[in-house]
């Protein structure tokens, strides 16, 4: 077993015995998303022809997960010199009369290049909820598992023969409350395990994934395959969903194997890996831009879920908001430059608002009347500003959006149908939204 | 946790708790208080940026300047007549209050002036500053730009030296006799300067008051929140909250640490004793002019008391109370009988397109402890 740990690793630096670990953990990850019902469909792509095709034309997706819920008034919404200002002013951007927090200098830049909504209204207040909403943008229907975007988005834009894992979760922080609970949840659903997500990130490293030393290749290539033909045979004599999610894992991991170096910070050039900034959310957004260059078609960055400043509000997001700054626009620019932008959505939200008001604590509570997101790339026309607040901010009072509406946005953004229904074994009919909510269209491109 | 002293000296409050004389109401969130010299006068910084006289009537707010953004400190001099104020707009302005008039206003911070402090008899003006901004993996501050602590001239304004610390610096106090000048950081810092020099003398580290989010999220919080000088200039008391887990959830213990400071290596001679506090930040402590007590204010997260009176030999808790708001600064009338405490309650939602008043300035009455000092 090896391990890519050293002195220089910008990964090990957070240091300690609650930061080390995993291939337990990673496992555990992975046998998680194994227990949800497997839909099978790997008959797809056995045509190389078509696969190739599906290649050229692969969209991609960047989630970053601002968990906690991100004040919209020190990011996109900002009231300057009303009672709900809070501490910051606000700034011109490249888009006349729109103002954004003076702590996004760089998106002011680029706004032109964004699409932002200051509309949003959803019905969660608590975390865990509202997570599980807008992860899977539409309210389950119990006792069916709705799969989250990054599972549909594996689903859909996905190809079995890409040895990179069709959902990416970075999250270097194990913890999170809500959402450390909401982790070890079904993400994938009715769609089963192989959709998903591997988590990585932090110290949830790609370690023992390496071959055995004393194992040549030529046995391991052996060994799998006598593996793989007794448990195709005991799946396919039993119908058995649990081997199949076992074999789902196993090509998982050997396809990680065969691409570890993508998951490696240290591989990355120093001027990429200093324009992101050195935090832990920075980082890991470069390394989701790295995956996405090379193939994988969903990945999702989060880092716990810092944004939940019930307390010491100002003096969190003076750090965290220039921080999400730099690497918007950095992950901007730099898909443009590589010309990954247009077939790149980068989506930038997290489950609700903060309050208008401000708590004895000096803190902002969870609001999700009235709050913002920003998204850029495939599909979204940029520079465009979708509806607005009241004065102080405590309700939308233009072109009201709702989570539904979102995800028939994004798929839409990916050129795919919204209301493509499911058709899954013993199932009712789903659609990816259900009943034709629409998108906003106005930053559709 | 360290050793209590055994000697128990009479506790003044025995005979006379603290009692609250009346909370003073102010349109918004109030961040700092300051009395003139005659007891007469009351000033509050608040956060619509005002820097206010408070009464004499009751809700009698006088506006005698503004700042830009939150004001964060106040101070009487000339026994009210003048008043020096910060605010979050970075800037140190120099007031004449009975014409409510600017007389000198001072760019001393690119980002926020945390915290304010005045020593008239040695003629100096302090603000500490600077932004917490991502210096590293872990979150960790970034140095800054710009020097972090300003010292002005009393009387002209004039900048007399800018002096280098790791933002944010939170808190800054001058000794009494105005000899020294100290500030704390978010990290638990404490650098102490001489005032007349500028030249650094100590630095005092204690990761005590400075928590790292194992569980919500990787940054820091906390820091030195409000610091102050024995009279002897001996040691260093300074107040915060203690580690958690969480620092977003504010949660950890109400924590004051005394430092002697002045040796080849500070050395930590007390700190809060165990079982005499319960939860939350503390954003003030505050000597009582007897120097026989002191006093540590804040907000409660999970306890008894925001206020605690601490005996200063022992360092006993002596005394607490329970305000119900969060305590922003905490300030002693010169004959020691009044103690002022700014703070603010949950900023109301809008009834009728008004906003209630959320920000308090409680008086309580406390026992004199004359003593000659």
């Amino acid at each position: 077993m090896s391990s890519t740990q050293g002195k220089s690793d910008p990964l090990s630096s957070c240091g300690g015995p609650d930061h080390r670990i995993h291939r337990r953990m990673f496992l555990q990850g992975l046998a998680a998303s194994a227990a949800s019902t497997t839909f099978s469909w790997s008959g797809l792509f056995n045509s190389e022809a078509f696969a190739d095709e599906v290649s050229k034309k692969q969209k991609h997706c960047i989630l970053l997960w601002l968990c906690g819920g991100p004040s919209q008034f020190e990011t996109w919404d900002p009231k300057p010199g009303r009672p709900t200002s809070g501490p910051f002013g606000s700034i011109p951007t490249v888009i006349p009369g729109v103002h954004v927090s003076e702590l996004m200098p760089q998106s002011a830049k680029i706004l032109d290049k964004l699409a932002v909504v200051r509309s949003m209204k959803t019905d969660p207040t608590e975390h865990f909820q509202a997570i599980d909403r807008l992860t899977r943008g539409v309210k389950t229907r119990q006792p069916f598992v709705r799969p989250a975007l990054g599972s549909v988005l594996a689903r859909e834009l996905g190809q079995l023969e890409n040895p990179i894992p069709n959902f990416i979760l970075l999250d270097p922080c194990p913890e999170g409350n809500e959402f450390k609970a909401f982790k070890r949840g079904n993400w994938a659903g009715w769609l089963g395990a192989e959709y998903g997500p591997v988590r990585l990130g932090g110290q949830y490293r790609l370690e023992d994934i390496d071959r055995l030393v004393d194992l040549n290749s030529e046995d391991q290539e052996e060994r799998e395959a006598l593996r793989k033909f007794l448990s195709r045979k005991y799946e396919n004599d039993r119908s058995s969903k649990a081997a199949s999610s076992h074999n789902a894992i196993y090509e998982r991991v050997k396809g990680l194997m065969s691409c570890a170096d993508l998951f490696d910070l240290n591989k990355l050039p120093k001027k990429d890996l200093e324009r992101y900034g050195p935090g832990t959310f920075g980082q890991h957004t470069l390394l989701a831009r790295n995956l996405v260059e090379n193939g994988a078609p969903f990945v999702m960055v989060a880092n716990g879920m810092p944004w939940d400043c019930h307390v010491f509000n100002h003096e969190i997001y003076q750090m965290l908001v220039p921080d999400l700054d730099n690497i918007i626009y950095q992950l901007t620019t730099d898909l443009e430059e590589r010309g990954l932008l247009e077939d790149t959505l980068v989506v930038v939200m997290g489950e609700f608002g903060r309050t208008p008001w401000l708590n004895s604590s000096r803190g902002r509570d969870h609001y999700p009347n009235a709050w913002s997101l920003a998204m850029t790339g495939a599909g979204i026309k940029p520079g465009v500003v979708v509806g607005a607040t009241d004065e102080d901010g405590y309700g939308v009072t233009d072109r009201k959006v709702g989570s539904e509406n979102l995800f028939a946005t994004i798929f839409k953004a990916l050129d795919l149908d919204p209301y493509k229904k499911y058709e899954v074994n013993d199932l009712p009919t789903f659609h990816l939204v259900e009943e034709k909510v629409e998108p906003i269209h106005e930053i559709l491109s | 946790m360290l050793k209590k002293v055994d000697s128990k000296p009479s506790n003044p409050f025995k005979n006379q708790p603290a009692k609250i004389l009346k909370t003073l109401r102010l349109p918004t969130g109030t961040l700092s208080v300051d009395v003139s010299e005659d007891g007469k006068n009351l000033f509050a910084a608040c956060i619509d940026g005002g820097i206010y006289r408070v009464g004499p009537g009751k809700d009698e707010l006088t506006k005698i300047g503004q700042h830009d953004r939150y004001a964060s400190g106040v101070a009487s001099i000339n026994n009210g007549k003048n008043l020096v104020s910060a605010g979050y707009d970075g800037r140190v302005r120099w007031h004449e209050s009975s014409q409510q008039k600017e007389l000198i206003n001072n760019k001393a911070h690119s980002f926020w002036s945390w915290q304010l402090a005045v020593n008239e008899k040695a003629g100096f003006v302090a603000s500490s500053g600077g932004q917490y901004l991502c210096g590293g993996y872990k979150y960790e501050p970034k140095a800054s730009k710009e020097p972090t602590v300003m010292l002005f001239e009393l009387d002209s304004g004039r900048l007399a030296h800018a002096l280098s610390h790791i933002p944010p610096v939170q808190s800054v106090t001058f000794s009494q006799d105005g000899q020294f000048v100290a500030a704390g950081n978010l990290m638990g810092e404490v650098r102490v300067w001489e005032t007349r020099t500028g030249k650094l003398l100590s630095k005092i580290e204690t990761p005590n008051f400075t928590g790292w989010g194992i569980i919500k999220g990787h940054y820091y919080t906390g820091g030195v929140f409000s610091l102050f000088f024995s009279p002897d200039n001996e040691d260093l008391y300074l107040a915060g909250m203690g580690t958690t887990r969480d620092p977003a959830a504010g949660n950890g213990r109400q924590l004051w640490q005394r430092f002697k400071w002045n040796q080849a290596k500070p050395q930590k001679v007390d700190e809060t004793h165990s079982g005499e506090s319960g939860s939350g930040l503390m954003e003030t402590i505050t000597l009582h002019p007897s120097g026989k007590y002191f006093v540590m204010g804040g907000r409660i997260a999970k306890g008894k008391w925001n206020v605690a009176f601490f005996d200063t030999k022992t360092g006993s808790i002596i005394h607490s109370i329970s305000t119900r708001t969060r305590v922003t600064e905490a300030v002693f009338s010169k004959d020691g009988s009044r103690l002022y405490l700014s703070a603010a309650v949950t900023q109301p939602r809008p009834k009728d397109g008004k906003i209630n008043p959320w920000g308090r300035i409680h008086v309580y009455e406390v026992p004199k402890v004359f003593r000659a000092f």
